[in-house]
């Protein structure tokens, strides 16, 4: 089933009178529980499609329809609202709230939904156990290591119960062995039938997803699906 | 949305005690405004409630005659060349006026009181047997003086309820001598309590003579004034009557001026109320001043809050924060800020009043201090809201990038 259709996508931006073209005509489509890797070097015009994906930014010009709903022609508070209901965004500094806890991090989206107080918290913990955090629910993003803080930010991706998850570089922050472990919780976030887009640079990560797509100058130059 | 306004106070709350001395800072000029407001509002009511003591003791209905006005602008030397007041004029207005009811001269000196080794200064008043229909306060003990008392000269002294706590204590004075001014006299009778005159001096701690001793005693030729009760419906046709009286005991042409006064409690309840004004307007100048200074300084620190916590704001829109949401978060931390600094503010000046009322009777107004929150809660939304919407209008994907 088709999750995210983008037909011709340009994303322009203005720069000292000269136009840049982050996006160049951009077709692309993702299906339900897909694994994906958004490759490229930088100025490549992946944060670009990372951000387009994620309904942070609106296209210049082209459809962008997710499960149907047209993005496109949306305004503020509706993509506000696509994104918490339907995407899950792990970044690479995992952007935890310091002063919360890890519990208080993961109930936020929830928060934004306007879910009661009790039922947040079932969700939130029932999102920290899935990451394997149950105990570490009351600390703060301080108190954890760089491997946990990336887990409570999955757990707070999931917890809505979102189509896709999007991260950005999810691994850049971490050791090697924190990285594995992430890259693990991904592979059986994706066996347990979630869609995953993974916006990287490095091979060795993309080899974790079943299809790699490489952008160069805005436009897509290669689509590789691995059986 | 309740769960979403509980999280934004749970936000403020955490931002506010997170920066604590920031807090304190920025709030000071709330506080101080809020003092301000409520302080003032404190001093008016006592005052309101002194002077409405005072005013009753000195009577609406009662006429002061003497040489000067209360509150007017004539030069010395006019009021010094006016005549005396005799007290020949007492049966004169009692003759010629249908609207005096009562009318008494008052001649007022300074004298030592003392009863066996107590002694004490206060004021001495000569009177005649009307004088008790002229003011407000009863006799508490005893009786007044008889008109034979006064015509006889008889040496006899109703005296103020404070001078009777001062020398005889639990004591009945009644029939006992006291010394004024190394003279016998016996007291007759005690005055009730009363209080201070507009917080000023005690009206409790007088004597009060038959004007016969008095002259005979103390002075024939001293200051005297006259008090003169109408009908309490018929004032202004009283001090009409009165004034013409006075003409006609002068003898004055039509073409001159009054050479006497006719004072009346109105001219205090002007007077006060022009002080009241400006009381009020001070302590109003004051409160709205440190109000906008103190407005500023949130907003000022909103705008760093802001500023600070842009990647924060970027996190929250990304995971699903509208722009309202954004603004709503940050608005409360505005208000919360002012609402914490006005209830401080109205704490201090709870306590504050507590202590002002040991010395002068007064209370801190419930409407008020209601007000004072309610306007700490606007300057919030006010001072909150422009740095509030820059925050709810800022790029989730540059906010994001913000280190």
């Amino acid at each position: 089933m088709t999750l995210i259709n983008l037909s011709g996508i340009y994303k322009i931006y203005n720069v000292g009178g000269e136009e840049v073209r982050a996006l160049d005509g951009v077709d692309l489509t993702i299906n339900n529980n897909e694994y994906l890797a958004i490759m490229g070097p930088s100025g490549s015009g992946k944060s670009t499609m990372m951000n387009m994906i994620g309904c942070l930014d609106s296209p210049t010009s082209g459809i962008y329809e997710f499960e149907g709903e047209k993005v496109h022609i949306m305004d503020d508070g509706q993509l506000a609202s696509i994104r918490n209901r339907k995407i899950g965004f792990v970044f690479q500094t995992f952007n935890l709230l310091p002063k919360a806890s890890a519990l208080h991090n993961v109930e936020i989206p929830l928060v934004y939904a306007n879910i009661r107080k009790e039922k947040r918290i079932e969700m939130a913990s029932e999102a920290l156990k899935s990451v394997g955090l149950e105990d570490r629910i009351h600390h703060k993003p301080n108190e954890l290591s760089g491997g946990q803080r990336q887990r409570v930010a999955i757990a707070r991706a999931l917890v809505n119960n979102p189509s896709i998850i999007l991260a950005d570089e999810p691994t850049g922050n971490l050791d090697s062995k924190s990285g594995h472990e992430i890259l693990a919780i991904f592979d059986d976030l994706h066996a347990q039938g979630n869609t995953i887009i993974l916006v990287t640079h490095e091979d060795d990560i993309a080899k974790h997803a079943k299809r790699t797509i490489r952008l160069f100058d805005g436009k897509i130059t290669e689509d590789i699906k691995v059986k | 949305m309740f769960s979403l306004f509980f999280e934004n106070l749970k936000i403020s709350l955490s931002a506010v005690f997170a920066n604590k001395m920031r807090s304190i800072l920025t709030a000071l000029g709330i506080v101080i405004g809020v003092l301000s407001v409520t302080l003032m509002g404190t001093l008016i009511s006592g005052l309101d409630r002194s002077f409405e003591n005072s005013m009753s003791w000195l009577g609406k209905d009662i006429l002061y005659i003497s040489r000067y006005e209360w509150f007017g602008d004539m030069e010395w030397w006019e009021v010094r060349n006016r005549p005396r007041m005799r007290p020949e004029y007492v049966e004169k207005i009692h003759k010629r006026s249908k609207y005096a009811l009562a009318v008494c001269p008052v001649m007022q000196r300074g004298a030592s009181l003392s009863y066996e080794d107590k002694e004490t200064r206060t004021e001495i008043f000569g009177t005649n047997e009307e004088y008790m229909e002229t003011i407000s306060t009863d006799i508490e003990q005893g009786r007044f003086f008889t008109a034979s008392e006064d015509k006889s000269g008889s040496r006899v002294t109703i005296i103020g309820h404070g001078i009777k706590e001062a020398f005889f204590g639990d004591e009945n004075p009644i029939g006992k001598y006291i010394k004024i001014d190394n003279l016998k006299f016996r007291v007759i009778g005690v005055l009730e309590k009363q209080g201070k005159f507009l917080g000023l001096f005690s009206v409790d701690k007088q004597a009060v003579l038959p004007l016969g001793a008095f002259k005979r005693i103390f002075s024939k030729r001293g200051w005297m004034r006259l008090s003169v009760k109408v009908p309490e419906d018929k004032i202004s046709e009283g001090i009409d009557e009165i004034s013409g009286v006075m003409r006609q005991i002068r003898g004055l042409k039509p073409s001159q001026k009054n050479d006497f006064a006719i004072n009346q409690t109105k001219a205090f309840e002007a007077q006060y109320n022009t002080l009241k004004v400006a009381i009020g307007g001070t302590g109003f100048f004051i409160t709205l001043l440190s109000l906008l200074v103190g407005g500023i300084g949130i907003m000022n620190i909103m705008f760093v809050t802001v500023k600070e916590r842009t990647k924060e704001i970027g996190v929250r829109k990304a995971i699903g924060a509208t722009n309202g949401m954004i603004l709503g978060q940050f608005l409360m931390e505005a208000v919360t800020i002012c609402l914490i600094a006005g209830m401080v503010g109205l704490f201090i000046a709870y306590i504050s009043s507590i202590f002002i009322n040991r010395i002068f009777p007064s209370t801190l107004p419930i409407g008020l201090s209601i007000f004072s929150i309610v306007m700490s809660m606007v300057v919030g939304v006010l001072s909150g809201f422009i740095p509030a919407y820059k925050a709810s209008k800022l790029d989730p994907i540059d906010s994001l990038r913000y280190e």
